[in-house]
């Protein structure tokens, strides 16, 4: 052994020394302060020749029997016949495999660890004071927005993690701040030993950071739905910025110098160069999400995390997204309840997540791994080789760890490969480097030797350490802490193929033609046909009648005895959003369901189980002005992007108790004064913000286009009629103030949600011409509930009021024929009318009639059919249709939850959890929708 | 103050319960369709005289002085029971200064809810036009609390003396709850339910103990009493005694599958009697729970899955799964301005399994006879409460109305807040519209 190998721990390098030596100045030894540092291994040698080895070359064909000569931190010549160099150092390679330095695609090496807070996610309560020094009231505020800030800067070399990644064949890494929404530049750096810093780095920048959830402030946003509508004007600023500045540049004369930006120049940089985006993505939800995202924000992303990557890829291939795979598989937990039983969700994220590097290579998605955040590099290897139990190629596996991340960070010129010229970071070892018992032996950065003590050279699963360290970089939608302790559970057969999936989402059915006969069909816009006939076809209600004559190849249902309506329709539900409330600001207009939609709450299925097929989910009512809405058909199964059906854009407003409540910080408004103050100055504002562009467009589109403001477009819209108000309501009297409110700025209120002392003012909503959209029954949950009378549908019905009846709740939705029948009991409704509560009036108050809501022929076939009379407590959905595909059908309901089941089962017997069986332990559901705490009813 | 005189007082506060009803008016129930739910439907009639019922059969006679109610066409059937709810404890949800359901610390046994109803609840009249009768007020604790006596109150009364049947009808202990199973910490990254299994199940046993150490205690104080001992009077343990010498029932709190047998099993052990609250994973052990012996008050039917991957009809058939299994189910609301769609709890589990006779059995009967109270409430039967409703239909059923409503012998109104603001704002005259 060489004497230089002692080069454990921190204290031999520059930047670690510094604080060690503070650390000492203080307690120990107060000479070691003045010391100068001195080296403690030789001078670097600078020419090496490792001859007869096999060459991984990953670039090309991999040479066996092959020399690589490095001098200088340079790749001089690699190849069979390669003559050594007088004065090299040679290395005997026989019977060893030589690799291009491993890169992990994503880190903060080189930086502290941001300190993390107590509890994951957004807002929430949690008691204790909350530290509000770092208050973000809006995006002008700029929260956690770092983009000046270059990873390559501030380096510590000493960071302990150095040694420990390249005793696992790591030379180069991709490193990034931690802390906020905009961490900053991420940069490449090579993991060398050098007494300045500055000179690890291979390029920066070559990324830019960005998380969708940061605790570095409080405030705006703290809503997922947030985080997108401030990167969106953060990038929007930074065009708008960038083509200010051009124009200034381009001719200054005259003109009014702009402001310089230190948070947007970075990002005019990136626009103008292209790089790309970091971007947090677990699954297909958040790949759909990030593709949208960047490409409004006019970049290029990575996803990054994508442990459910496995569902993701042909979404990935198709928008050529690369992506860094977290190579620290989830597992069950350690200390669980022994008989939860996880979600199956969960269950098939760990069984599946390391089929994802696999899959995504057959995909032809381009992709590097990363640790993930881990705190140590022991699992990062032993997490490829688990994907590759589970169908990677070790030559894809070898790509993703080398070729493919320098390609992603533009560094291939230089790094990824055994190539003459480049940079001399090469990997040593014993064997193939994923095989068992194989040892590291060396690595080389920029062509200095590394030797790597035998004891942590092997890689192999056993011995793998317990690892715990704070949330990866990039932060985790949805995800969880990494535990503290120990996170492995059971041991699982990696080999062993993955469950198959059994069908819980899609279409029970999906016929061309349907003809569904003989029931009493109750049209909600032409009465009720008795012993009547619906031919659905494409999709569409071709016919309806008595009698009709089955068309050929039609699936026939036989419906005798049955009822058929319309699908149900909510006006009012917070199912299948990932947030609800943007409190944090008193207008949130910025802000959009529509962002945050989660196709994959299982609320959607349990409502179509009622006969829902249409749901119009709202923000909530933490705010006067909230944000925008998204009206969804529930096909189940479907992407966010596909469930979405061209409603008129809708924004909700908020009156009264739910907006004027205490919060901290203190928050205007806290009166009804307030609460209308702010509405009435925010459409103040639209209304320049409106003159502005129109201005611009008069003036022939001269100069440069006004700065885009979110937030001002969608009151814009509000004010040209492109978008429509529904405002949370309860009091009378607030409802009249925003009727009065909406005239003076010359649009109409589409609907009153709630709006239970709506019947006090029903002439009032009807001249307007707004809608109003209620409870049944609910009512003294709080004060302004407390003249709630569940005649209130009747009677604005009868004064004129185009009504519904809406749940305002994942359970609720589910029998909204029950709560349309309510108001046949308390106000004598007509049959017709109550199924129009909740059927053709909601359509109506969202713009949809033209698609659903009754059953007409050229409407969408959407369908409920019920086994007995649907405004009778006794009835139940038995089939649902949504656009003419069965969505719903109570038998088959029934087998699929038995295959569910079983697949349950196995995938409970393959993790090794909740094995005390016990079907009383299941995961619960999380009260629906309200994240950050708010009350929205 | 000596022992006996203690006692004495004791044992007046106790028998408090079940007061009289007011002596006055005779009414007669003539012509309408009887469900007494001891047998077959008929059309009679029923008498109720100085709060009781005083004769039923279809060939009754009507006695001189009787006011008559004409119920040709319509029902008859015994007032409704919400066995577990807040009503008179709470106004208006949202203001704390409005809800008297919930005292501090975990330990109340001696409190009892009748104390804090407020007999002029606008709650009240909204719940009884619906035809429920009579309710079980709860105390409101914590997990692993014992919040306080449960009082049985018939829904009218100028004061409470008026409305309680028993100011002390059960004891409402809620049982630990070792919590969802944990599933939610089988996270990305692991780390159990709170801070880990091992915890939880210590948090569990802790609390387990501490229930076992008042019902200990409450024996000990009991067997002093009975011994003659000269000790000095405990309110607390005076109320625990009534629960360990099977005095009253246990309202004993449990939802999911486990804590349900957890809590069975713990009851039985303290040989207590007692009925299962909420309930909602019941079916799961649906077999056991009938084993036992062990009745239900569920809690409502229209609830959410238990989770994400169960039935979407999980809570609807809950309840048709409890009765096919041969468990005594009873409904309740657990809330207060919900009190009134009791009914529609039960009828919701209909079409989902339970036969209608034993939706109505569940919503009128059962509830008195899991909570003793079965000589006085539950049917229609000569000697009981006056608790008697007439209806236009079946009472499960949203469009039916309750037409008349009898409430421990008194014709009680149907008019309520919600009635009277429907007419007043019916009656407004068309706005001055202004835009």
């Amino acid at each position: 052994m060489k004497p230089r190998i002692q080069r454990s721990g921190v204290g031999t390098e520059w930047g670690a020394r510094i604080s060690v030596a503070f650390a000492f100045a203080l307690f120990v030894v107060p000479q070691a302060a003045q010391a100068q540092p001195r080296p403690s291994r030789p001078d670097a040698v600078s020419l090496y020749a490792i001859q007869g080895a096999r060459i991984v070359t990953v670039s090309g064909q991999t040479i066996e029997n092959g020399t690589v000569v490095v001098e200088n931190g340079v790749i001089q010549a690699v190849g069979r016949n390669v003559s050594i160099p007088r004065g090299a150092w040679v290395i005997d390679g026989s019977g060893k495999t030589v690799y291009p330095g491993f890169i992990d695609a994503l880190t903060t090496l080189g930086h502290e660890s941001a300190p993390v807070a107590q509890g994951f996610g957004f807002g929430g309560g949690g008691g204790g004071p909350v530290d509000i020094s770092n208050h973000s009231w809006g995006p002008e505020d700029r929260p956690g927005t770092s983009t000046w800030v270059s990873a390559a800067e501030d380096i510590t070399a000493g960071d302990g993690r150095f040694n420990d990644w390249r005793n696992h064949g790591f030379t180069s890494v991709l490193t990034t701040m931690d802390v906020g929404l905009v961490t900053g530049q991420a940069a490449v750096i090579n993991l060398g030993s050098y007494v300045r810093p500055r000179e690890l780095v291979v390029r920066t920048p070559v990324a830019m950071g960005l998380k969708l959830q940061d605790r570095s402030y409080t405030g705006y946003p703290n809503s997922l739905m947030g985080s997108f509508a401030y990167l969106k004007q953060l990038y929007y600023d930074g065009m708008h910025y960038g083509a200010v500045w051009d124009d200034y540049d381009a001719d200054p004369s005259g003109k009014v110098r702009p402001e310089w930006d230190i948070a947007l120049e970075p990002i005019r940089q990136q626009l103008a160069e292209g790089w790309p985006a970091l971007f947090p993505a677990e699954g297909r939800k958040e790949v759909v999400r990030a593709i949208a995202t960047s490409a409004e924000m006019g970049v290029t992303p990575i996803v990054h995390g994508l442990q459910g990557g496995y569902e993701a890829a042909d979404l990935l291939a198709a928008a050529g997204v690369s992506a860094i795979v977290d190579l620290d598989w989830p597992s069950a937990p350690r200390d669980g309840d022994p008989e939860a039983v996880p979600s199956l969700d969960q269950l098939r994220l760990w069984d599946r997540a390391p089929t994802t590097p696999g899959v995504l290579a057959s995909a032809g998605v381009r992709f590097a791994f990363s640790s993930g955040g881990s705190s140590d590099a022991s699992g990062i290897l032993d997490g490829a080789r688990h994907a590759i139990a589970q169908g990677l190629s070790e030559a894809d596996a070898i790509r993703a760890f080398t070729l493919s991340p320098a390609e992603m960070f533009g560094v291939d010129d230089r790094l990824g490969s055994v190539e003459v010229g480049k940079i001399a970071n090469l990997l040593v070892t014993s064997g193939s480097i994923f095989s068992e018992g194989t040892r590291i032996e060396s690595v080389f950065v920029d062509g200095e030797k590394f030797d790597v003590p035998e004891r942590v050279a092997d890689a192999s699963p056993a011995g793998r350490d317990a690892r715990g360290g704070p949330g990866g970089p990039g932060g985790r939608a949805g995800g969880g802490g990494r535990g503290a302790g120990s996170d492995e559970g059971p041991s699982v057969d990696r080999s062993a193929a993955p469950v198959a999936m059994s069908q819980d989402r899609g279409a029970y059915r999906s016929d061309d033609v349907t003809f569904i006969t003989g029931a009493t069909i109750m049209t909600a816009s032409n009465g009720t046909i008795l012993n009547g006939d619906i031919v659905i076809r494409d999709g569409r209600i071709a016919e309806i009648g008595s009698g009709l004559r089955r068309p050929g190849g039609a699936r026939v249902v036989d419906a005798a005895g049955k009822f058929v309506t319309p699908g149900i329709i909510d006006a009012h539900s917070h199912m299948a959003a990932e947030a609800i409330n943007e409190g944090a600001v008193n207008v949130s207009s910025m802000v959009t369901i529509e962002d945050v939609i989660d196709p994959t709450d299982r609320g959607m299925y349990f409502a179509l189980g009622g006969g829902v097929t249409t749901v119009n989910i709202l923000h909530g009512s933490a705010n006067p002005i909230g944000g925008g809405n998204a009206v969804i058909k529930l096909l189940w199964g479907a992407d966010a992007d596909e469930l979405l059906i061209g409603a008129t854009p809708g924004i909700k407003f908020a009156l009264g108790e739910n907006t004027k409540r205490d919060r901290e910080p203190d928050r205007y408004p806290a009166t009804r004064m307030g609460v209308q103050d702010v509405v009435r100055q925010a459409f103040l504002d639209a209304t320049y913000y409106m003159e502005g562009w129109d201005a611009w467009e008069a003036g022939g589109r001269q100069g440069v286009a006004p700065r885009r403001d979110l937030e001002m477009e969608s009151l814009m819209q509000i004010l040209k009629g492109e978008r429509w108000v529904h405002s949370h309501s309860y009091r009378a009297d607030e409802i009249l103030q925003l009727l009065r409110l909406a005239e003076e700025f010359g649009f109409t209120v589409r609907t009153f949600q709630h709006v239970l002392e709506g019947y006090k003012v029903a002439d009032e909503i009807a001249a307007h011409g707004a809608g109003a959209s209620t409870f049944s029954d609910w009512w003294a949950y709080k004060v302004e509930a407390y003249d709630a009378i569940p005649y209130n549908a009747a009677l604005m019905a009868e004064r004129g009021v185009l009504v519904s009846i809406n749940s305002d709740s994942g359970e609720e939705v589910r029998h909204l024929n029950q709560e349309a029948a309510k108001a046949m009991k308390w106000g004598d409704m007509e049959e017709e009318a109550a199924l129009r509560l909740v059927t053709l009036n909601p359509a109506i108050q969202l713009g949809i009639d033209d698609q659903t809501g009754s059953l007409e022929v050229g409407k969408d076939a959407d369908i409920a059919i019920w086994d007995a009379h649907p405004l009778s407590m006794f009835s139940k959905a038995v089939q649902t249709y949504v656009d003419g595909q069965l969505y719903f059908d109570i038998e088959l309901d029934e087998a699929r939850q038995e295959a569910l089941e079983a697949e349950r089962a196995a995938l409970i017997e393959k993790h090794g959890v909740g094995q005390a069986g016990g079907r009383g332990a299941t995961d619960r559901i999380a009260s629906p929708g309200q994240p950050n705490g708010e009350v929205n009813r | 103050m000596s022992r006996r005189i203690w006692g004495a007082v004791g044992a007046l506060m106790l028998t408090l319960g079940l007061s009289a009803p007011v002596a006055g008016q005779t009414f007669a129930i003539q012509g309408g369709t009887v469900h007494t739910l001891t047998g077959d439907a008929f059309v009679g009639t029923v008498v109720i005289r100085d709060g009781r019922i005083l004769a039923v059969g279809p060939n009754v006679s009507v006695p001189a002085g009787a006011e008559v109610i004409d119920a040709t066409g319509r029902h008859v059937y015994p007032g409704m029971f919400d066995a577990v709810t807040t009503l008179g404890l709470t106004e208006v949800g949202a203001v704390d200064v409005t809800n008297d359901s919930r005292e501090q610390g975990d330990f109340n046994p001696h409190l009892q809810a009748a104390t804090a109803v407020h007999p002029s609840t606008e709650h009240i009249p909204v719940t009884r036009a619906n035809g429920i009768t009579h309710a079980m007020a709860v105390p409101q604790g914590g997990n692993g609390a014992i919040p306080g006596q449960a009082s049985l109150i018939g829904l009218d009364g100028w004061t409470v003396e008026e409305m309680w049947m028993d100011a002390g009808a059960a004891m409402s202990i809620n049982y630990p709850s070792l919590g969802g199973g944990g599933g939610r910490g089988g996270g990305r990254r692991g780390g159990g339910a709170g801070g880990g299994w091992s915890q939880v199940e210590a948090r569990y046993a802790e609390q387990v103990a501490q229930l076992d150490e008042w019902l200990a205690a409450g024996r000990q104080y009991s067997q002093a009493i009975q011994a003659g001992a000269d000790i000095r009077r405990d309110l607390k343990l005076e109320a625990m005694a009534r629960v360990v010498n099977r005095d009253i029932p246990v309202l004993l709190s449990a939802n999911g599958g486990r804590d349900i047998r957890n809590a069975v099993e713990w009851a039985e052990r303290q040989n207590l009697r007692f009925v299962i609250t909420g309930g909602r994973e019941a079916w799961t052990i649906a077999d056991w729970l009938a084993e036992h012996g062990v009745p239900v008050i569920l809690s409502p039917t229209q609830a959410m899955p238990s989770g994400s991957d169960a039935s979407y009809s999980e809570a609807y058939s809950n309840p048709g799964r409890l009765h096919a299994a041969g468990v005594k189910i009873a409904f309740a609301t657990f809330n207060s301005s919900d009190s009134r769609t009791l009914p529609y709890e039960a009828a919701m589990a209909v079409p989902f399994g339970l036969p209608v006779e034993a939706a109505l059995d569940a919503v009128m009967k059962n509830g008195a006879e899991m909570l003793g109270l079965s000589g006085d409430l539950g049917t229609i039967e000569v000697g009981k409460m006056g608790n008697v409703i007439v209806t236009d239909g079946n009472p499960l059923e949203i469009q039916t109305e309750v037409t008349d409503l009898f409430i421990l012998g008194r014709k009680v109104s149907t008019d309520n807040r919600h009635r009277s603001l429907y007419e007043k704002y019916r009656a407004r005259p068309r706005a001055r519209v202004i835009s």
